[in-house]
């Protein structure tokens, strides 16, 4: 027998699911799923790594687009295969006829249940959309191609 | 069949259609631009992430 070091597949997965609190956090009122959103911003926008919450600052703005995005459709677990944990969304951003005049290049998903907190940005070659539809589709749910990993 | 654009409706057999595919790391969009005469009267736009965002790597020795 021998000891391995590891951080626990158990444990990437139950990050995911906000078992662990290393430092004070919020008082959970449920074990429900907290919801999702995913947002939109221009291409002349600062979203990054340092972004902490959802700002409609540099999110686009046209016909038929709401500020705030879209909510993120999640009947996904996360799940652990190969080490690696892993999420994403189970259906793909659909915005249905929009006009949006200005290059935007970027999702971000955040969570709005816990005070727009953002997760995640995406980036993408820079588009503009007139009286049409964008959709975002997402990649394969697995540990090699899944929105978030956390290996 | 009619195509709803700027100009309202119109039949989809007096627009003519562009796609545009462009690709990079981690997704591969497609515009489908949509034409009457000369002017854009529509543009599409469906993106695919094909990866998304890997946090660290598992440590074993030291």
């Amino acid at each position: 027998m021998a000891n391995t070091q590891a951080v626990c597949n158990s444990f990437k997965t139950e990050m995911m699911n906000g078992i662990h609190a290393f430092g004070t956090t919020v008082t959970r009122g449920a074990t429900t799923k907290d919801t999702f959103k995913a947002a939109l911003f221009l291409a002349s926008a600062t979203i990054n790594k340092s972004t902490t919450a959802y700002s409609s600052t540099g999110e686009v703005s046209g016909t038929n687009y709401t500020a705030g995005g879209v909510t993120v459709t999640n009947a996904n677990a996360p799940a652990n295969a190969s080490d690696t944990s892993y999420w994403t969304p189970s259906a793909s951003f659909a915005w249905t006829t929009v006009t949006l005049s200005t290059a935007f290049d970027c999702v971000l998903i955040y969570n709005s249940t816990q005070g727009d907190k953002a997760v995640a940005a995406f980036t993408f070659s820079s588009q503009t959309v007139t009286a049409g539809n964008f959709t975002l589709t997402m990649p394969t749910n697995d540990q090699t191609t899944g929105l978030l990993r956390i290996s | 069949m009619l195509v709803h654009t700027i100009k309202g409706l119109i039949e989809r057999d007096q627009l003519s259609v562009k796609d545009i595919v462009t690709e990079d790391v981690n997704s591969r969009a497609i515009a489908t631009e949509w034409y009457l005469g000369d002017e854009l009267v529509r543009r599409d736009v469906a993106v695919s992430l094909l990866r998304g965002i890997g946090l660290g790597a598992q440590q074993e020795s030291l």
